[in-house]
């Protein structure tokens, strides 16, 4: 036990002495957890700049108008009036979706013959895109239930009746789980878990090449302390670092970003123990062979993207070929992200979670079965080819 | 001149060239990247969204929105549970996104003209799939709405042709621009390379200064008499050919073997390609001189570098962040880099507008090479 916490004590010394590596373990994870969300705190995308192009300017033409300025969703863009301006302003991006009202539409309205409503939006961007279109179905399915309503009571029928008719058959839409359509709830939690993913990996992975750097390595090689014990005393402090992040960037982003994090809390520690372990061990090992810490650093860190990509996380992995649905089913990102998801927003309890939790727990044994064992037969850094980092900034003593 | 010039490029190229890991990621990364994202988006839509019905009503009128929904544009039904509760677990357990409930009596109820409701669930944890699901459903029960309306309208007594007019008379045609089809393999596969691409630019370039002190040649070079404009200037003209070179193969990919949309030609989104290279390892090169190791400078240029797809708002829009971040969101090059890619890949915007974007990114480079050079003076002054 003395030996490990001696060690423990040796890695803490190191994390307090390189300003980096404490700015990595201790503010890092928190400056992007506040950067993303800030950038995704309005959650739901609304305003969107609309044009109209009223071709009729009769009274029924005003009436569309006024319903898409009196929603949230839209902000109607004055100054686009023609078509020509619409086209501009969605070529230019002044805005994003568009209406078109044509000249003889009071008039075919009157006569009653059909007339037709334009409304255009912009496939370019997908989330200004499959909004608009939500938003613009709505939007019209008001109005024209208001016009079937106009309609009816031409015919001479009471409110009562009109309602009796247009109630027939009506229909109730919930939406379970995010209710609200927020963005940050859906993707806002996929961020922090890979924030604390990359960081975790980023702090512990340079364990070992940093002795290796140092020359120190050979010390604990040497020394007549079990493989196990140089494993757990040097991953310990980064064990608590993980898991304090854990709590932190959950409490802030449940207090300050309106995250919906429910469920239970006991699933919530489960995994992220689970997780850490995995994270620590694994990081341990790629430290133990990786060649410099200058590549672990680049390795890692292009990483992000194709794991986030990849896991299901967005676009959902039933629309994901089945090869790359299981090379993503190899990484523990993929599971925490998702585990996490299902835990907090669909409240999933142990019984549902018994694949994530055995997936994650076997990743967890395998890979701190390895961290625990090493060989502890020196392996010098390499030394061919360009050694980049000759000269490393940890703090020496002059 | 010139063959002094050639020798400091050639030992440059040689050293990017040495750097093993270096070489594996520029060469492979991006286009490993490409093909993965080409890979995950290859359904390229989210159509054939889950959906269970529970027909409690086993009516004839309930079997006809049972083929309503059936119908339906991206809609897939995949189960008929018998119960609420059966349809409840199948959402929860992520089996069915939308869940469709017809109530009992509910033919009955329509012939009677009573009223009646049917109610749609819809799991919006995922939003690609909220989104997609919520439209249609709202088309769909807007068709349904309908016909029901109409029917009882007959029912009633009033003419066929009238009824029908009080529920159609305006037609809505939507239209999407720019991506047709709402594919998200136009928008998002080349993107995220690109993304990948400026990650590792931004790697490559942060050996620009820091490069030289690691190899302890400094002192060699200082020696030899070379000015240290010519230097570098040199070395960054090899670094910033590089960085082309590599997107060159993803463009290709993109355009010519993907076929992913390119609203404007070659060689404008060439150029402007170039102006962001010049951009980013200007800013590179800063955070090399700031910094007195590789590593130090690398972690710092990825602190950048890998949120900057996110802060650039080319998925979520920069116009749904707080008004005040935005100013910040575009200081960074990446912002202008991914806004203009998304404009020149669909819109072909015109040259006016993008000339505005090649100005910003060429006064960013001035800039930054300005403060490299004035943070690497100080820095050798502190060695001294």
């Amino acid at each position: 036990m003395r030996q490990i916490l001696n060690i423990a004590h040796y890695e803490i010394a190191h994390i307090l002495r390189d300003k980096i590596l404490l700015l990595i373990v201790f503010i890092v994870p928190l400056f992007y957890a506040v950067l993303f969300g800030i950038i995704y705190i309005a959650g739901t995308l609304q305003h969107v700049p609309l044009g109209i192009v009223d071709l009729d300017h009769s009274v029924e033409s005003r009436e569309i108008v006024s319903t898409f300025e009196n929603t949230p969703n839209f902000k109607v863009i004055p100054e686009v009036n023609d078509y020509a301006g619409l086209e501009a302003g969605m070529k230019n991006g002044a805005i994003r979706a568009g209406v078109v009202i044509p000249e003889d539409y009071s008039q075919k309205l009157s006569q009653h013959q059909l007339t037709e409503i334009l409304t255009v939006y912009d496939g370019s961007n997908m989330i200004y895109g499959l909004n608009s279109r939500k938003y613009l179905q709505q939007v019209l399915n008001t109005f024209s239930a208001g016009q079937t309503a106009a309609y009816l009571g031409g015919l001479g029928m009471t409110k009562k009746e009109i309602t009796n008719v247009m109630d027939t058959v009506s229909f109730s839409m919930q939406v379970w789980y995010n209710p609200t359509f927020s963005y940050t709830t859906f993707i806002f939690m996929g961020l922090v878990v890979m924030i604390l993913h990359q960081v975790g990996f980023m702090s512990i992975s340079l364990t070992v090449t940093r002795e290796k750097e140092q020359n120190s390595w050979i010390q604990f090689v040497s020394t007549a302390v079990p493989s196990w014990k140089i494993f757990v005393g040097k991953a310990i402090p980064y064990f608590i670092a993980n898991f304090f992040n854990y709590g932190l960037l959950l409490w802030f982003s449940a207090r300050f970003i309106d995250v919906k994090i429910g469920g239970s809390v006991a699933l919530i520690l489960l995994l992220g123990l689970l997780f850490n372990i995995i994270i620590v061990s694994l990081g341990f090992v790629i430290s133990l062979y990786a060649p410099n810490s200058l590549q672990i650093t680049r390795y890692l860190m292009i990483m992000s993207v194709p794991l986030f990509v990849i896991s299901g996380y967005t676009w959902p992995s039933t629309h994901i070929p089945e090869v790359l649905n299981k090379i993503a089913q190899s990484m523990p990102y993929t599971w925490m992200a998702n585990g996490f998801r299902l835990v907090t927003l669909k409240d999933w309890g142990f019984a549902d979670m018994s694949m994530t939790l055995a997936v994650l727990a076997g990743m967890a044994v395998l890979t701190s079965f390895f961290a625990l064992t090493f060989s502890k037969c020196r392996k010098p850094l390499v030394q061919t080819g360009l050694v980049v980092n000759e000269t490393t900034s940890y703090p020496r003593k002059r | 001149m010139i063959k002094q010039s050639l020798a400091i490029m050639k030992r440059e190229l040689f050293y990017m060239w040495r750097d093993k890991g270096m070489r594996n990621i520029m060469l492979f990364g991006p286009l490993l990247g490409l093909l993965l994202f080409a890979g995950v988006y290859s359904y390229q839509r989210v159509g054939d969204i889950p959906t269970a019905i529970v027909d409690l009503d086993h009516s004839s009128a309930s079997r006809q929105v049972v083929m309503g929904l059936e119908n339906a544009k991206d809609l897939k039904v995949v189960a008929y549970p018998e119960t609420y509760d059966e349809l409840e677990k199948l959402i929860h357990k992520g089996d069915a996104i939308v869940g469709i409930v017809i109530p009992e009596n509910y033919g009955k109820d329509v012939d009677l003209r009573r009223q009646t409701k049917i109610a749609v669930m819809i799991d919006g944890t995922n939003m690609a799939y909220a989104t997609n699901a919520t439209t249609a459903v709202l088309t769909v029960t807007r068709t349904l709405g309908a016909e029901a309306g109409i029917k009882t309208l007959i029912a009633q007594g009033i003419e066929p042709d009238q009824a029908k007019e009080a529920y159609q008379s305006i037609e809505f045609r939507e239209e999407a621009w720019f991506n047709p089809t709402l594919n998200y393999a136009y928008f998002l596969v080349l993107a995220f390379a690109l993304n990948m691409w400026q990650q590792f630019s931004t790697l490559a370039s942060c050996m620009n200064v820091v490069g030289e002190k690691g190899f302890g040649s400094w002192i060699q070079i200082k020696a030899s008499g070379i000015s240290r404009l010519k230097l570098f200037f040199n070395k960054s003209l090899v670094h910033i050919f590089v960085i082309m070179l590599i997107v060159l193969p993803i463009y290709f990919f993109a355009f010519v073997v993907f076929k992913l949309p390119l609203a404007s030609s070659w060689s404008m989104l060439l150029l402007f390609t170039f102006a962001f290279a010049v951009a980013l390892h200007s800013l590179g090169t800063l955070m090399s001189s700031i910094f007195s190791n590789a590593i130090n400078a690398s972690r710092f240029g990825m602190v950048v570098a890998l949120p900057s797809f996110v802060i650039s708002g080319f998925t979520w829009p920069l116009e749904a962040m707080p008004q005040w971040f935005q100013p910040i969101a575009w200081i960074l090059p990446q912002t202008w880099f991914f806004q203009g890619i998304n404009y020149l890949s669909f819109k072909n915007p015109g040259w006016e507008f993008i000339s505005h974007y090649l100005l910003i990114l060429g006064l960013m480079a001035v800039l930054f090479y300005s403060l490299a050079a004035l943070a690497a003076r100080l820095r050798e002054k502190a060695f001294r």
